[in-house]
């Protein structure tokens, strides 16, 4: 049995929401032992976040919140008590790494800001991640990825020309940011490693997600062009769009950027004469031709005859599709782990692999508080009388 | 700790990364060269073909591409014709002395992957060996075409995007390739800090296709949970796993906010923001039954119909269609309401919070001719500083340099 990159890493995890969580959660798929410390008061606000188990809304019951906690431990703990300290210090002489997400202020208030935690563990690597940045006129006004998306420019470059920006699926900010987090967590671990020396890392989901729209930003300051959505258009492209396909909502992405694609397209379609008539007269009315050619067709069919001609082509997947996808089965995508509340579901596991040391799911989330005993004594050596003095003062429930 | 405290010096001072790449690939030795690693470009010669992809700008060297120029600044180049045994032998020369290769498929052919890893494994078996392929490794599938935008749809994206009576809309950025050379330079991270503690090389390959799924959140849970299929939605929509429909984007005076008042989930955030907007609302004299008929943000919004949603969305539109973004924005910062404004490129190149925090840096490249600003500082590390800025370097223009080096190590060991 090989060992994950990250076994013998020691996390603990205040982060909550979703950029957060999906990075520590890679540290926990490859074999860190992260303790995810929530306020039992005030638990990870995804909690409430659906879909639920059943439909029944419930503090253990959140798919959304279950997918971002695979392999992680769960501690319950009142971080507004006076004394939470006495449990949060021992966790803080333990960790490698201390992470979290809230809006900037809350850590310090707790006095977990950076400068406090070097002092009870100077190799500790600090990862602060918000929304805005932990300084700034913004700083303090808080927001989701939905915000985030729109003040990096994702959704301003989606949608139709003529109508309102599209509001892409997802928090997206969050999305992009646990990606740029790893990388500069990662970094601070191997310069730890090479010199010994932990450090603060502070990052602001709008920043990584800017990054997206680099281009078009260099393009506005060279030539005053400012970059614009435009639907399913491609400049460039001879044919880039989504056609309708058979069956309720079943839509297929074509794409042909040059001649033998095109002729091998039109052939597949079995109307050159059409279709080259309808490329003559512009994109609408080519697009109105391709989307006639398609609505009868089964989609699953015609991408399968697309690949085979060399057409890039994709069906645009449900949920559903995703988990019957031949492709994901093979790629081992989703590990199936099993709940106490909530069964067994399929949780989506990295977009990586290590041939050498694979990621692997190792447990369903935590119910909240649900590994609180377990990680108090066994990793923090706190003994019974010392958890039921916890719980007669109401810092543990 | 004080921002004086930053050394010099980025956390990967000494790491040298080799990219044979295209779009994806050079977005994974951007994030690398940002955190301090020395990366070298092998492009054949005359360069390879993303110095020309869209969009073009107007330099002194005549057109080229402000993506490639956006993700390249700060790398050198070599010429190397990797089908060629002068061009393969150079690459056995560099491979052994770099700690990570990136590659990814819109540059290599499958074949050409594996028998390049295979130089370079004989050659450095430490080395990471980094590719980002549509579909991933190790399966019958492993070698189909796909494009950014057929891998929007297979990841499940592109479906949950756009207004119901048109077909679903991409994001119109290349946002799979450029999130799967951020993920790729993770990922190529976590496996040569193994390398560094173990000596243990290995192949770290990344699926675009699971790069797009990671940015749905809760559609496969959704779907095993609830056999709900969520439905696009453009400017209103169903949020999350919702059942009703909520408007998202709000036209205002001069252009558009995201604002989720009512029915998005729980926390206390949200009802904090919904009655911080209802104070303004008040203040300004807009009150309506609707507005506290129940309570939006809380328990029992997931049973609230269908039309008391739309009613209270028509008296909130009233309010917000009064003000300008500006109004809206400084409001909302103050008194903590949930709201952003839906950034143009210009806006985010303007936008206060940015600038504040000094996300843009000054990038001067004579050659060029060019005085731009990049969006380079996205993280702040008080030990370990971001890279300086210098320009995307011509083709070939460290050939000469770096393979003299490295025939001296050759010719030393």
């Amino acid at each position: 049995m090989t060992k994950g990159i990250f076994e013998g890493l020691k996390v603990a995890d205040f982060t909550w929401a979703a950029a957060g969580p999906i990075a520590t959660k890679q540290l926990a798929d490859n074999g860190a032992t992260v303790v995810k410390i929530e306020s039992f008061r005030h638990p990870d606000s995804i909690r409430l976040g659906g879909p639920f188990i059943d439909d029944k809304p419930g503090i253990n019951r959140s798919g959304f919140f279950a997918d971002f906690h695979s392999s992680k431990l769960g501690i319950g703990v009142d971080m507004n008590h006076a004394e939470a300290l006495e449990i949060i210090r021992p966790l803080i002489e333990w960790a490698d790494i201390v992470a979290e997400s809230f809006r900037p202020g809350i850590m310090k208030k707790w006095g977990l800001d950076y400068d406090s935690l070097r002092k009870i563990n100077p190799r500790i690597i600090m990862l602060s991640s918000s929304l805005y940045g932990a300084d700034g006129p913004w700083s303090q006004h808080p927001g989701y990825g939905a915000q985030g998306a729109a003040l990096a420019g994702i959704q301003h470059m989606t949608g139709w020309p003529d109508m309102p920006p599209a509001v892409p699926k997802g928090a997206y900010s969050d999305s992009v940011s646990p990606r740029y987090a790893l990388a500069a967590l990662t970094a601070a671990l191997i310069h730890r490693e090479k010199t010994g020396e932990g450090q603060y890392v502070e990052m602001s989901q709008i920043e990584a997600t800017a990054q997206l729209v680099a281009p078009q930003l260099l393009d506005l300051q060279v030539t005053g062009t400012e970059a614009q959505r435009a639907g399913n258009f491609k400049p460039g492209a001879i044919l880039h769009g989504v056609y309708p396909c058979a069956g309720e909502e079943r839509w297929i992405t074509l794409e042909c950027e040059d001649e033998t694609q095109w002729e091998a397209l039109a052939a597949l379609l079995n109307d050159a004469e059409g279709l080259n008539a309808a490329r003559a007269q512009g994109r609408d009315a080519l697009d109105s031709r391709v989307a006639q050619l398609t609505a009868p067709v089964d989609a699953f069919e015609l991408m399968k005859a697309c690949r085979a001609a060399g057409v890039p082509a994709g069906v645009a997947y449900k949920g559903s599709d995703l988990l019957e996808d031949p492709i994901l089965e093979a790629r081992d995508h989703f590990w199936p782990l099993h709940h106490e509340e909530m069964g067994t579901l399929k949780y989506n596991g990295p977009a990586y692999r290590h041939n050498k040391t694979p990621a692997k799911l190792r447990s369903a989330s935590p119910r909240l508080g649900e590994h609180t005993d377990q990680v108090l004594t066994e990793i923090l050596g706190f003994t019974a009388d010392d958890l039921a003095s916890f719980r007669d003062r109401g810092l543990l429930q | 700790m004080s921002k004086d405290t930053v050394n010099s010096g980025g956390a990967l001072q000494g790491v040298r990364v080799l990219e044979v790449s295209s779009l994806s690939g050079a977005v994974c030795g951007r994030v690398l060269a940002d955190l301090g690693a020395e990366v070298i470009k092998l492009e054949p010669p005359g360069g390879e073909k993303a110095r020309f992809d869209a969009p073009l700008i107007p330099t002194a060297n005549g057109e080229e591409s402000a993506s490639w120029l956006a993700y390249n600044f700060g790398k050198k180049s070599v010429v190397a014709e990797l089908d060629s045994d002068a061009g393969v032998a150079d690459f056995a020369c560099l491979a052994k002395t770099a700690d990570i290769i990136v590659t990814d498929f819109q540059r290599l052919s499958l074949a050409d992957m594996d028998r390049l890893e295979a130089i370079a494994r004989k050659a450095n078996p430490a080395v990471i060996w980094t590719e980002i392929l549509p579909f991933g490794r190790g399966h019958e599938y492993e070698d189909m075409p796909a494009t950014d935008t057929t891998l929007q749809a297979l990841g499940g994206h592109l479906y949950l995007n756009g207004e119901v009576d048109r077909p679903p809309v991409r994001v119109g950025l290349p946002v799979g390739l450029i999130q799967a050379g951020a993920e790729a330079s993770n990922a190529a991270l976590m496996a040569y800090y193994h390398a560094l503690r173990t000596g243990e090389g290995q192949r770290v390959d990344v699926s675009v296709q699971e790069v797009v799924i990671w940015t749905l959140l809760n559609t496969t849970m959704a779907w095993q949970i609830l056999s709900l299929n969520e439905m696009r939605g453009g400017a209103i929509r169903k949020e999350r796993a919702n059942r009703f429909y909520t408007r998202l984007v709000w036209p205002c005076q001069d252009g558009y906010v995201v604002f989720g008042p009512v029915g998005g989930g729980g926390g206390s955030a949200r009802m904090k923001s919904y009655a911080a907007l209802l104070k303004w609302m008040a203040e300004e004299g807009v009150t309506d039954e609707i507005l506290t008929r129940h309570d939006w943000n809380g328990d029992g919004q997931f049973a609230i119909p269908q039309e008391d949603y739309d009613a209270v969305t028509e008296v909130i539109k009233g309010f917000i269609e009064t003000k300008t973004s500006g109004d809206l924005i400084a409001r909302a910062v103050r008194d903590r309401i949930l709201m952003a404004p839906i950034n143009s490129i210009k806006d985010i190149h303007e936008n206060v919070q940015f600038r504040d925090r000094g996300l843009f840096k000054p990038l001067h490249d004579e050659a060029r001719g060019l005085d731009i600003e990049l969006p380079a500082n996205w993280v702040r590390m008080s030990e370990t500083g971001l890279a300086e800025m210098s320009p995307a370097p011509a083709v070939g223009a460290d050939t000469d340099a770096l393979l003299a080096d490295v025939s001296k190590v050759k010719e030393a060991s």
